[in-house]
Formats: structure tokens, sequence, C-alpha cells
């Protein structure tokens, strides 16, 4: 068998730093951003116009961008709290629903396409070491996709940064801040299931100052959905440096909360992971994110051993990515740095890449 | 010379010496004649500066303006914040500060600082000093030369308390183990209170009665100061100097403990270190102290997730400076001290690959209130980016001419340190910011 590799295709500039991105109808990219605006685009080899065209705003960061294809329309979530029902075809809002008074920090739909899940929590100062404060408002919200109607309201310490459904659609978990991921069985009516606590994806700051920063930026349940994988950085003294570990740990719950695979020690350098996403054929998964030291910010790990497969430095902060159903292409997202704001530099990049094994 | 008025036989006249020099400033002794003490103008200016105070919330690592005291809503160097109205018309702060929103008219905002240090360790020199370094000399810090000015004498609260619960910090923490008093000596180094730094031994023993110790004192401050005048070493000045300071600590070591300070005041202040000294640094004013610096390391250096961090860490500033000002001046302390919020530096108007603020001296803002500073001023103005000072510029010599003139102190008078060269509290004949002083 021949190494798996990825051969890097087109790069695309968007307005501002990809926050998420999705596969829509007819194989079509979309694209949520950090300047507000929601995109299609075009994935196309030879083009001569922008790559881009929007189809939604927020008045405020984009932050999720998830397709429905049972019922047929794309929702966008910002950092306004809202959540945007967009017809693709129309390139037009048909719904908004104010989900949170805060931000939405991630939205992620149901395998079935019926709900959509999004999560916030402001982090207020809530102790002497400024332990969070306790929610004002449900952290963590499901909606109704045909109807818009709330499905369930979940409580946690905010901010609860990411959330993820289980492949079966059963499940749904939403991890946090200070490394505490809450599971629900959404089929039990929301019942709390289990509670995975750990403090290697949180760091307090004794060098800078005294707060937490960190947490678990993204979830993934393993293919089997026996397992959960959690992404993000490990404890760093040193908030404004961002140097805690490539973090992705993996934990059962059945014979209570175990530690069952993580990235191994030589295999990852540090800066915090914003993404995890699976193969389609379940076999591996890509962690990408932001690369503080050492030679990759992308890399392919093996679901069973947990090794690393392939690895690279894509050049930018990764903050999305997706696979295509054929398994044949893999989508980064993210940004460099916004330069001198007169310039009006485009500075959201996605980059195209082919799977290769 | 002519002969003193005849006195009318009051009590007042009987001023006990000790008591007429606890009312003099060091500084005032220091650079003045014994004569000159008696002039009337003299002496009511000193009477004047003698009841100033000041609170110097150090907001180190540099906070960022977008997210403060200059919002650019809307725009791409914006944020995910928003602006909002104060109770000053016209006046925008950013929705993460609706407390100070609400007290608008109470605070002094500079939204034109333009400075030159890059860097932590050269910007926090810098906004300390309020000059760039002339080696071989160290100039004093803000703190140092405010304990001098305004101190008093024989004070047994410290003229300059450095409130810091954090040990660490970074160039902070390096700034903090240097010499902060230069060339004015150790009597102005601070006093370190907070987290770890306790006031730890402060309690005189209960098997020595109260004259035992008074006896014992004045004991060694005969051979300490007898042996620091016949070697004439400035270790020993240095070290009588500390000793004094740590003698005074134990009259007024209580003073230090949060704990006594009713919880509901407690509560008010939040429960964060930074809130809970903050509220410390208004009890010691209360009790006399003329300086005191609030700090709590380096958390406004937000490199990396500038917007996550700001979400927390502004609106405990917010809180802070309202519930300061309000108490200040519910007990009729406001016009008598200056609270300022500042820190090294402002953060970039772009966002970094870390989806941070990098440091940014070119354009960036702070706040005041209480003392010499008039409410509801607004002062400079920014390019619609942030990225510019595009009115009336001001760099670290201003603010320092600002605070020595909002506190009575005359920016441009001259240190007596004899065998020195010639130096200025500000130099170069800097002008204070007329606009929000009072």
């Amino acid at each position: 068998m021949n190494p798996l590799t990825l051969k890097k295709g087109k790069e695309i500039d968007l307005p501002s730093h990809v926050l998420d991105l999705t596969l829509g109808p007819d194989k079509k990219l979309y694209a949520s951003c950090l300047d507000g605006g929601v995109y299609e685009v075009s994935t196309a080899f030879k083009i001569i116009s922008d790559s881009y065209k929007e189809i939604a705003r927020h008045d405020n960061f984009a932050s999720g961008i998830n397709w429905s294809a049972s019922q047929n329309t794309l929702i966008s979530a910002g950092y306004g709290g809202d959540l945007k029902w967009i017809d693709p075809k129309e390139k037009k809002e048909t719904r908004s629903v104010k989900a949170h008074n805060f931000w939405s920090w991630q939205s992620r739909i149901s395998p079935d396409g019926k709900l959509v899940a999004t999560t916030t929590g402001q982090y207020l100062c809530g102790g002497y070491e400024y332990e969070p404060a306790p929610e004002t408002e449900p952290s963590v919200k499901v909606f109704d996709v045909a109807t818009g109607e709330l499905r369930h309201s979940f409580p946690h310490i905010p901010p609860v940064q990411s959330v993820a459904f289980s492949n079966n659609g059963k499940l749904l978990a939403a991890g946090n801040l200070m490394g505490e991921v809450i599971l629900w069985d959404l089929e039990q009516d929301g019942k709390e299931i289990a509670r995975i606590k750990t403090p290697d994806f949180t760091g307090w700051g004794i060098i800078k100052g005294h707060y937490y920063t960190g947490g678990v930026f993204a979830l993934h349940f393993a293919p089997d959905d026996k397992s959960l994988y959690l992404a993000g950085m490990g404890s760093t003294t040193d908030p404004a440096a961002g140097n805690g570990k490539q973090l992705w740990q993996n934990f059962t719950w059945h014979d209570g909360i175990k530690k069952s695979s993580s990235a191994v020690k030589g295999e990852i350098g540090e800066g915090l992971m914003e993404t995890l996403a699976f193969h389609p054929s379940g076999k591996f998964f890509v962690m990408a994110g932001r690369i503080f030291k050492g030679d990759w910010n992308a890399a392919l790990f093996d679901h069973e051993s947990g090794s690393r497969l392939h690895h690279q430095n894509v050049g930018f902060r990764i903050s999305a990515s997706a696979f295509t159903p054929d398994g044949k292409t893999l989508f980064l997202a993210g940004g460099k740095n916004q330069g001198n704001p007169a310039e009006e530099r485009k500075w959201g990049r996605i980059i195209i890449y082919k799977v290769v094994s | 010379m002519p002969a003193s008025p005849p006195n009318c036989g009051s009590p007042d006249h009987n001023l006990h010496r000790r008591k007429f020099l606890q009312g003099l400033s060091a500084g005032a002794v220091s650079s003045m004649s014994w004569g000159g003490l008696f002039g009337a103008p003299a002496f009511a200016e000193i009477a004047k500066r003698k009841q100033k105070h000041c609170i110097l919330l150090w907001l180190c690592g540099g906070p960022s303006q977008f997210e403060t005291w200059d919002p650019k809503p809307g725009m791409s160097t914006g944020g995910p914040f928003k602006s909002i109205p104060t109770n000053v018309p016209g006046t925008h702060f950013s929705e993460l500060l609706p407390k100070c929103a609400s007290i608008a008219d109470k605070l002094a905002i500079v939204r034109s600082m333009k400075t030159t240090a890059k860097e932590h360790t050269e910007g926090i020199n810098l906004l300390q000093r309020g000059h760039s370094p002339r080696p071989p000399f160290t100039r004093p810090t803000i703190g140092s030369v405010l304990a001098q000015q305004l101190g008093q004498l024989e004070s047994k609260i410290p003229n300059f308390i450095l409130l810091d619960p954090c040990p660490e910090g970074n160039e902070f923490k390096g700034f903090k183990a240097g010499n902060w008093a230069g060339w004015l000596g150790a009597d102005y180094s601070p006093v370190r209170v907070g987290g770890e730094f306790q006031i730890p031994d402060a309690h005189k023993l209960d098997s020595i009665t109260e004259d035992d110790h008074e006896a014992r004192e004045a004991l060694r401050k005969f051979f300490s100061k007898k042996y620091e005048n016949d070697r004439k070493s400035a270790a020993a000045s240095s070290w009588n100097a500390t000793f004094e300071r740590v003698n005074g600590l134990m009259s007024c070591a209580h003073l230090f403990d949060l704990e006594r300070i009713p919880q509901a005041d407690r509560d008010r202040y939040g429960p964060g270190a930074f809130g809970q000294h903050a509220l410390l640094a208004r009890t010691l004013v209360e009790e006399g102290a003329p300086f005191v610096m609030v700090a709590n390391g380096m958390p406004w250096d937000s490199h990396v997730f500038n917007h996550e961090i700001y979400q927390m860490v502004v609106p405990d500033l917010d809180n802070i400076i309202f519930q300061l000002t309000k108490d200040l001046e519910d007990r009729g302390m406001l016009e008598d001290t200056l609270v300022v919020a500042m820190g090294e530096f402002g953060r970039s108007p772009w966002i970094n690959q870390a989806r941070g603020r990098d440091h940014y001296p070119n354009a960036w803002s702070l706040a005041m209130a209480g003392g010499g500073v008039q409410g509801g001023a607004l002062v400079g103005a920014t390019d619609k980016y942030g990225a510019e000072v595009t009115e009336d510029p001001f760099n670290e010599e201003n603010l320092f001419a600002t605070i020595f003139s909002a506190l009575g102190i005359d920016p441009h008078s001259e240190f007596d340190i004899p065998g020195f060269p010639t130096f200025h509290h500000v130099e170069n004949k800097a002008a204070p910011i007329s606009q929000i002083l009072s």
C-alpha cells in the first residue's frame, strides 16, 4: 500500500479568515468568514473572476455554515448569536432565529439534516483565579431545521466552544474552555449520559496573567460512535504565546470515562488545533490548526493506531476542514495575517488537496 | 528679617513639629529652604498637594483600544464587539464597557496616544518613567516620583504601594525586579503586596511590651544612623530606609488584609484578583496612601485570541473602574484622587494569524478619572481603521505632564539631586494635555 499523502491543488482567496466551511448541493462549497459574509465558493480550476460570491451576511463574525440535504437549506451562525436559513439556489436568507445573547461559537447539523446545534457562552470572571462564571442562558441549543423551533436546551459551563452529533444522530456532545465535555442522549429527551473532564486542553496563564485559555475546539465521534475525539491545544502557562501541544485525545464512556488513545508525543508540535474531520472511509482523520513550533499544522492520523500518517505545514492557520463524500478531496480553510487594513487585502484562504494513497 | 506676627494664643498654633512635618510632602522638604516653608503661597500649595492621591490601574501587556475606548464597529479592524453610546452625547465606548459608559461624564479619555516603544520592556519603562533611557542615570518611575512629591514624612503607610498578585509576567516580571526608584533612592521604591507577596512577620511578639519595643527601636535607629553617617555608606542608607519601611508596615499590616473589607464591597468589585486588589487600593488611599499601583501580570498582551480573552478581561476592568470611581465619589475623595487606567501601548488594528492583536504604539487610548481632570472630556481621534492618530497626538511626556499637573506638581520643576545633571520631572517642557485638565 502506498503511503497516504495530500497533493495540493487550488488555493482560493476570500475576503477574511474562514471560520467554517461545508459542502452543499451539487458539490458546491460554502464558507463563513470573519467579516460576517457567507460565501459560495467555486472550486473550479479555470476561472477568470473571483472564486466566491456572497449569499448572506451576518452583522458580526459568521462562525458556522451547515448544509441540510434533507431540508435543502444552508444554516449559518454568527457572533451575533443568530442562525440564518439560506436558500442556496436563490442565494437569499429565508429565516433568522435569535439563538443566543452572545456568540454562536460553533454550530453543527445532525447527519439526517433535521437538527442544528449551536453553542454559546461568554467567559466572565467567576472567581479569584478567573474561573468562568456560571452561564446566564443555556449554553447549548438544538433547533428544528424544518421549523426553526427550539427542540433542546442544555446547561453547561461557558464558554462552550465545540459541539458534535454522533454519526447515528442519537447523541450530542459539547465541550468547553475548561475541558469538560457533556454527552446527551437525544432519543431519551436529552438525558445526560456522560461527562468527560480533562485538564489537558486548558491552560491557566501564570506567565502573563491570570485567566484560562484553550479548551476543546473540535469534537468528532468515531465512526462506530463508541468513542469521542477531542481536539485543541495542550495546557500552556503563557496564553499570549499559544504554545501548548497540538493535541487530540479519544475517550470512551460506556464503562466509565476512559482515555483510549491520544496524539503521540514525538509526532506533534505546538499550536492550537481547531478542526478535526474524519475521512469517509472511517480509517483516518485530519486534525489541523495553527503551528507555533514544529513542522506541521495539518496532519492525517490513523483511527485504529493513533499514529500519524501524513503531515505538512499548510502555511496559514486552519480553522475548518472537510472531505468530499468520495474521500478523494480535502478542503482546509482559515486565513493568513490580515495585514494593513487600508490595503483591504483578501486574507481568507481555502486550499483544495487531493487525497492520494 | 521681618518679625513674625504675634499669634492669637489659639492652641492651633502650638503645632507639634512631628505633626507639622507629617503634613509636608517629602519632596517639598528636600527641595525647599526651611525659611521658604513659611511662605504662605508655598505652604498652601504643599498643604493642598499633600491631600492628593493617585491610583494607577496598570494594564500591563498593552490593552486594545478597539475593545475599550476607541471602538471601530463595522470596520475590518473593529472585531466582533459593537460600540455603545455613553452618557456623554457623541461619545461611544466598546459594548464591553457598559458601566463605564454610564459614568462617562466622570471619565477623561485620550484616544490619541502616540509613542515609539514597540516591545514590552521598552514600553513599560517609557510609560512608567515618562522618558526614554539616558544611561547611566535611572529615572524614577511615576510611582516613586509621586511617593516623593505627595508622600508624608514618617508616614506609617507606605508612600508607594504596588499591588500585583501575579508573581510572573514575562517582561513585566523583569521590570518588577529592577530599579523602580532610580535616582530618588530606596526610600521611594514600592512596597509590593498581593498574591504570594504578603507582609510576613509584621506583628509584634506578645512577649515584648510596647515600651520594650519602642526602646529597642530607638536603640536600633541610633546605631544604624551612626553607622550610616560614620561610613557614609549608600548600602547602609538603603538598608535603613528599607528597615524603616518594614517597621512602618508593622503598624499598618492589617490594612493589607482583604479579609477585613466588608464582603458586600468585595462582591461589588468582582471575585477576580484584579478587582479585589483595586478595592484594596481604594481602602489604602482612604487610609492616606498617596500612590497605589494595581497590576495583575500581563493579561492584556493578546497575541492569541484577542477577542476571546477580551470578552473576559474588559468586563472585569469595566466594573473595576465603575466601582472605584463611584466609591471615591461617594466618599468625597474623587476630587483629590486621580485614577489612571493605561498600559505601555495599544494593540494593532489588524488581526494576526493567531486571531490576536499585536503591539501597537502608533495610536492608542487611555482613561483617567477624578482629581484634576475634567470628566466627560474626550481628546484626540484616530482614522476610520484606528491605525493612525488624526487629531492631537500626545506622547509619554505630555501624559506625565498631565498627571503631574492634575496632582498639583509643576511638571517642569527640577529634581533635587545634587551631583547629577539637571533633570526635570518632565523634560523638553512638554505640555500637559490641557483639554482634560480641570
